[in-house]
């Protein structure tokens, strides 16, 4: 419970910085994608404090390039 | 946001350490795994075909005078096809950044403080680079060139420290190793001292202020960077010997630990690990920094900066996801890291250029 409530802390920390800014500019875009991005790095983060199986992004990326490796690994061995 | 604009020496510097990177933590292990005490020649070999990749970058860089890479896939290859690889470029730099986040932290808690969790080393490193991202290219680029001269002292004082330990038994015989692993290790250094370099193309042509001479300080920074890394690596196999290099996860921090001067000048292991942090922040910080400008460019932000601290949140969380354990981060850098990095480094300038000739897109 203590490190999730430090992660919205910490998210409510970082929109208090950079948010009045983009508020004051009319910069809509901006804000958006800054919301967007913030939103997805504190549930990511809780998820990783409350230990649920998140997907290794690097294992899909092995699922794509296993072929491939094979392939060097048996003609370069 | 007003442009920033980068000296040539500050380029060469950036080129340095960024091609030294992680190289100099774990090349020495993965390659002298693969063709024991030859290694030092596939280092070797290894720097010279560098010289031909950096050569295609060089080629890209010049038809794309002003645009950074992103921008120029776009203008290159159409809006549509063009944004697509973009945003997988920018998901290639951004794991990238999170692995070295991760093997930082590795190195820090398996080798240094034990007891500290790998997320703290990972909060605090992030922070520092966030903090630069923020200021930007040329504030960093300038204290590149704050740390160079500590950086070649202390690499210096490495040499000279380690050098009694020296035993020369333990690289006979010399060329034992058939060729085809040696045109392996040749092609997995390559793949980790210099494909990663594409990302300098974020920043080559685009601001860097005199065009012409950049190219050479790409590649005298990436011959520095060489003489670097050949020589930790020969270092790590005369002073360990191949067989316990390629068992230890950091041999040159191991070999650090071995100094001893007189029985006074003992475990200076961790001032010797000001080479590699350096690196690493550095390479952290240009895979970052693509990743940070490259999605403002698909995005057509014209200030990155609110971009910053929520990716350098969601990076910290990538860090912990990536490699679950020490030995699922080396058979990715042993096995996928090679076509994978390919991909970005070699197809896609390959890709590039050939459009750009077929467009007949000049470089002006």
């Amino acid at each position: 419970m203590l490190p999730t409530i430090g992660i919205l802390v910490i998210s409510t920390a970082i929109s208090l910085f950079e948010m009045p800014n983009l508020l004051k500019n009319n910069k809509t875009k901006e804000l958006w994608v800054f919301i967007i991005l913030l939103l997805i790095g504190t549930s990511l983060s809780i998820a990783l404090c409350l230990k649920v199986n998140l997907p290794n992004p690097l294992d899909w990326i092995t699922f794509i390039f296993k072929p491939f490796s094979d392939f060097i690994m048996t003609t370069l061995k | 946001m007003d442009k920033q604009m980068i000296s040539v020496r500050q380029l060469t510097i950036i080129v340095m350490f960024f091609s030294i990177g992680t190289a100099i933590l774990i090349v020495p292990a993965s390659i002298s795994q693969e063709i024991k005490q030859d290694a030092w020649i596939a280092t070797f070999l290894g720097v010279i075909l560098s010289l031909l990749v950096v050569k295609l970058f060089i080629i890209v860089g010049n038809i794309t005078t002003n645009l950074t890479l992103v921008e120029a896939f776009e203008n290159i290859l159409g809006k549509y096809v063009g944004k697509l690889i973009s945003i997988a470029f920018v998901l290639f730099t951004f794991f990238a950044a999170g692995e070295l986040l991760y093997y930082l932290g590795d190195f820090m808690q398996s080798a240094v403080m034990p007891e500290t969790p790998i997320v703290a080393f990972g909060i605090m490193f992030m922070l520092v680079i966030c903090y630069g991202v923020y200021l930007g290219i040329e504030t960093f680029a300038r204290s590149a060139e704050i740390l160079f001269p500590i950086f070649v002292l202390i690499f210096v004082l490495f040499v000279i420290f380690i050098s009694p330990q020296i035993d020369i038994k333990n690289i006979q015989p010399i060329l034992e190793s058939r060729t085809k692993p040696l045109i392996h290790s040749i092609l997995l250094f390559t793949s980790i001292f210099s494909f990663p370099l594409v990302v300098m193309l974020m920043i080559f042509p685009a601001s860097v202020n005199i065009h012409k001479s950049a190219s050479k300080g790409i590649y005298i920074g990436i011959i520095a960077g060489g003489i670097v890394l050949v020589s930790m690596i020969t270092l790590a196999i005369l002073v360990l010997g191949a067989p316990n290099a390629s068992q230890m996860s950091y041999p040159s921090y191991a070999m650090a630990q071995r100094i001893s001067i007189g029985n006074i000048l003992e475990r200076i292991e961790i001032i010797m690990a000001f080479l590699w942090i350096t690196t690493i922040y550095i390479r952290t910080f240009m895979y970052f920094y693509a990743s940070v400008l490259g999605l403002s460019q698909i995005l057509k932000i014209k200030d990155y900066r609110p971009l910053v601290l929520p990716m350098g949140m969601i990076l910290i969380a990538i860090s912990l996801i990536v490699h679950p354990n020490i030995i699922h981060s080396n058979t990715f850098n042993n096995e996928i890291w090679l076509p994978y990095s390919s991909v970005f480094a070699i197809l896609l300038p390959l890709l590039l250029v050939v459009v750009a000739k077929f467009r007949k897109i000049k470089s002006e």
